[in-house]
């Protein structure tokens, strides 16, 4: 009776022992999924926010007005810094959170760019077509302009030359000059 | 006048004509070169003077700092401040080979600012938690906007300056779209902190 207890108490030692190290195990493997899980969403973060970027710099260089896409931009970022500071400290659900939320703010920012880039550029092209009409009407307008004025102009300095007179001057002076 | 010069001046005077009537489409097909680019880096006292930057340090006491960036760039930027803490034998940022410091960043910021645009974090509230020992300080956390930092770091006496010295510093990064990485900025801002103890 004895022998069985303690059979039994030894085999309950073996079971906790068991449980605390597959416990500890599962826990481990439980952090290293999550950090895991919180990298992905970081680095997912990372590249939605840079493509983000990338389509709002570009639809800044095509001339659109981005100032609200900014501040979204902005936001974004912050979450982001967020994310990264939290894996830093080991934070890996907090990580997980901030990058998902810079994620969702950043995925469909990459489009109202590019809705912005192509509205900025019908216009630009709209704006260059019409400045460079007014300015070959006025570049032409000019040329012919110019040719009559310079008949007009012409005419008016040999009449005006023919008008003078001859101006008799002594030798001195014709030397001096 | 000759006939010759009028004909001279009045090209010119038309030629100076159609470039203005011009002007319009060349000045949205031409790019013109600006101004230098650059960017500001700050970092200000407690009253956002350039003075009274915090510098005894007493373990649990809380300073404040403001931390700026101004994009001169010319367009829209994506920076990142990535925030370190040194001793007297650990690197710096090279400013000549423009390298950060090797030492991996405790916090960081993110931003985008556009052309002539303005960030500031203030204030920048940070505190240290840290203790004496024979000869030796050991700081062992820093708290800074919000969030709590182990940094477990042992600072010698400075016999020369009399202190124990650790340098907190704010290095700017920008986001290259070409490798689609950050590089460092070649900027960076620092504080020397002297830990002192309470009596």
């Amino acid at each position: 009776m004895v022998l069985k207890l303690s059979n039994i108490k030894k085999s309950l030692v073996l079971l906790a022992t068991f449980a605390v190290v597959l416990s500890s195990y599962f826990s481990q493997i439980c952090v290293a999924a999550e950090k895991n899980e919180a990298q992905n969403a970081l680095n997912n973060a990372e590249s939605a926010l840079a493509s983000a970027y990338l389509a709002v710099f570009n639809a800044e260089k095509a001339g659109a007005n981005v100032s609200s896409l900014n501040s979204k931009l902005s936001m974004a970022a912050d979450w982001l810094a967020r994310a990264n500071n939290a894996f830093r400290l080991g934070n890996y659900d907090e990580a997980y959170n901030f990058a998902v939320n810079c994620f969702n703010i950043a995925k469909g920012l990459a489009d109202e760019a590019e809705i912005l880039m192509k509205e900025a550029q019908k216009s630009r092209s709209e704006k260059l077509f019409w400045s460079a009409t007014y300015s070959s009407i006025g570049i032409s307008f000019l040329f012919v302009l110019s040719l009559f004025g310079w008949r007009y102009l012409k005419r008016f300095y040999i009449k005006r030359v023919l008008k003078m007179k001859p101006e008799v001057i002594g030798e001195d002076e014709l030397r001096r000059s | 006048m000759s006939l010759d010069d009028l004909k001279l001046v009045y090209v010119i005077g038309c030629f100076m004509l159609g470039l203005i009537i011009l002007s319009p489409t060349l000045a949205m097909v031409i790019n013109l070169p600006s101004g230098e680019r650059f960017t500001e880096l700050w970092i200000l006292g407690p009253e956002h003077m350039a003075e009274n930057y915090p510098f005894n340090i007493v373990s649990g006491q809380t300073y404040n700092i403001s931390l700026g960036i101004a994009n001169h760039m010319g367009c829209l930027e994506y920076y990142a401040v990535y925030i370190k803490l040194r001793n007297q034998s650990e690197p710096l940022p090279n400013s000549t080979s423009g390298m950060p410091s090797s030492l991996e960043p405790l916090f960081e910021y993110r931003v985008f600012l556009g052309d002539g645009e303005v960030w500031e974090k203030r204030p920048l509230f940070f505190s240290f938690e840290f203790s004496f020992g024979d000869g030796f300080c050991n700081v062992s956390r820093l708290i800074l906007d919000g969030y709590v930092k182990d940094v477990n770091k042992t600072v010698l006496w400075d016999a020369e300056n009399k202190g124990y010295y650790l340098m907190l510093f704010f290095e700017l990064w920008i986001y290259n779209s070409g490798d689609s990485s950050f590089h460092y900025h070649n900027r960076f801002v620092s504080l020397w902190l002297n830990f002192t103890r309470t009596f």
